[in-house]
């Protein structure tokens, strides 16, 4: 069972495939040519989106540390320097951290090993997954013919028709005014809005004023209101 | 088999869904857990491997269930979902909370050195694991293990486990991985703390 440690981690690179670990000690043992060893992916393997899981910030601090070290060393070989025998004491200290919490968890790896033998082992028998049902339906009890009747009766009623009273009925349309507003200006050159809408509802007043737009839009006519909510007089044009 | 507590334990583990506790037992059978108890030891003996059934202690109760061996024509009767499987990161953390329960998200996310609310998650979504609670004085909730992980993993109850210090490395062991980790460049050689020898309190 693979081991989710930071150091175990597969890297996939064109140069090295295999744990994170196994790469830093080939590094180390100059197996691995640190110049060849293109670092970035390394880093986006370990940390990027590569990165098998996501590591929790002290965990991706250590990586940091160990990938800083190894950018020092390629820095300094690349730079011909001696290369330092005595590493950094902070890295020091978190690789021992690291290998601490390995030798810590590793309880908790074996356990989960050890699980796993057992699903393994569990998986044979198979259960009889029937859920327990509840009491059954009620049967129904003999009732009064009388008290069915009753029931049914304020069924059967009819339902009284909906009033449709509050409904305002369209009475009027824009091509009947139109043909009104039309007609009466073959007659005479003016007409008044007011006059055209008087003793009229608010929708057949409304159906009007559009009609008079449409035919101001059309050419046929040009208004003119001298006051503001004052009379409009549409006069055709001939 | 003439016992009737035996018969009637008989009915009662075909019937139920769930593995039955002695408890259970004894409370529908009106029975005290003597009787109940060579009942059951009486049905084992009667279900032996020469049967298709075995009674199991299994999730802090007794099942009736079928054979191991006898999964392949089970399965032919009864098409069986695929067995979600159950990754090493997932296995890592169920054993992080079925050894240290009640325990929150955050104690084991330091434990295993990564985040583990997806984890958690999908362990909760899969039943396998449960809320616990928020200890007092308040905290992030905390999480222990359900009925269907002993069952899964074919444990007899919540603490069917094995000690954690079986588990735990050997001195031997431990030097062994801190030496493999001096090898690899990890660690410096020289006169340093041993590492902590057991994994029992690590956050």
């Amino acid at each position: 069972m693979a081991v989710p440690d930071a150091l175990s981690q597969p890297v996939a690179l064109d140069l090295f495939e295999g744990p994170f670990d196994l790469l830093l000690t080939l590094v180390l043992r100059e197996e691995v040519d640190l110049l060849e060893l293109p670092l970035v992916e390394v880093v986006r393997a370990a940390l990027g989106e590569g990165a098998r899981e996501r590591w929790d910030t002290n965990t991706a601090g250590e990586l940091i540390v160990l990938l800083a070290a190894m950018a020092e060393l390629k820095a300094k070989v690349l730079l011909g320097e001696e290369v330092d025998e005595e590493p950094d004491p902070d890295a020091l200290e978190a690789r021992e951290l690291l290998a601490a919490r390995l030798v810590a968890y590793a309880p908790f790896q074996r356990a989960a090993r050890w699980l796993h033998e057992q699903a393994a082992a569990s998986v044979g028998p198979r259960y009889r997954r029937v859920p327990l049902g509840g009491a059954g339906p009620v049967p129904p009890r003999v009732e009064d013919p009388a008290l069915l009747q009753s029931a049914m009766a304020a069924l059967l009623v009819a339902v009284p028709e909906p009033s449709l009273d509050h409904i305002n009925t369209r009475r009027v349309s824009i091509p009947d005014v139109l043909d009104r507003l039309q007609r009466a200006l073959r007659r005479v050159r003016d007409v008044s809005f007011d006059e055209l809408v008087r003793g009229a509802g608010r929708l057949e007043e409304a159906v009007t004023f559009m009609a008079m737009l449409e035919l101001a839009r059309r050419g046929e006519a040009t208004l003119a209101q001298p006051v503001p909510f004052g009379d409009i007089a549409i006069t055709g044009v001939r | 088999m003439t016992d009737p507590v035996a018969r009637a334990v008989e009915a009662l583990l075909f019937l139920s869904p769930d593995p039955l506790s002695v408890v259970e037992l004894c409370e529908v059978t009106g029975e005290s857990p003597g009787p109940v108890q060579r009942a059951l030891a009486e049905l084992a003996e009667r279900h032996g491997p020469g049967t298709g059934l075995e009674i199991a202690e299994v999730a802090g109760g007794f099942a009736m269930r079928t054979r191991a061996d006898l999964a392949d024509v089970c399965d032919r009767l009864r098409e069986r979902p695929d067995e979600d499987r159950i990754s090493a990161a997932a296995l890592e953390t169920l054993a992080v909370i079925a050894y240290l329960a009640p325990i929150g998200r955050p104690e084991v996310g330091r434990l295993r050195g990564v985040a583990v609310d997806s984890t958690v998650n999908s362990l909760l979504d899969r039943g396998l694991i449960e809320e616990a609670g928020r200890p007092q004085g308040g905290g992030a909730m905390r999480y222990r293990t359900t009925r269907l992980f002993q069952e899964r993993f074919g444990l007899r109850h919540a603490g069917d486990l094995p000690p954690l210090e079986d588990f735990e490395l050997s001195g031997e062991e431990a030097e062994r991985v801190r030496r493999q980790l001096i090898d690899a460049g990890h660690i410096a050689t020289g006169d340093r703390p041993a590492p902590p020898d057991g994994g029992e309190t690590d956050g």
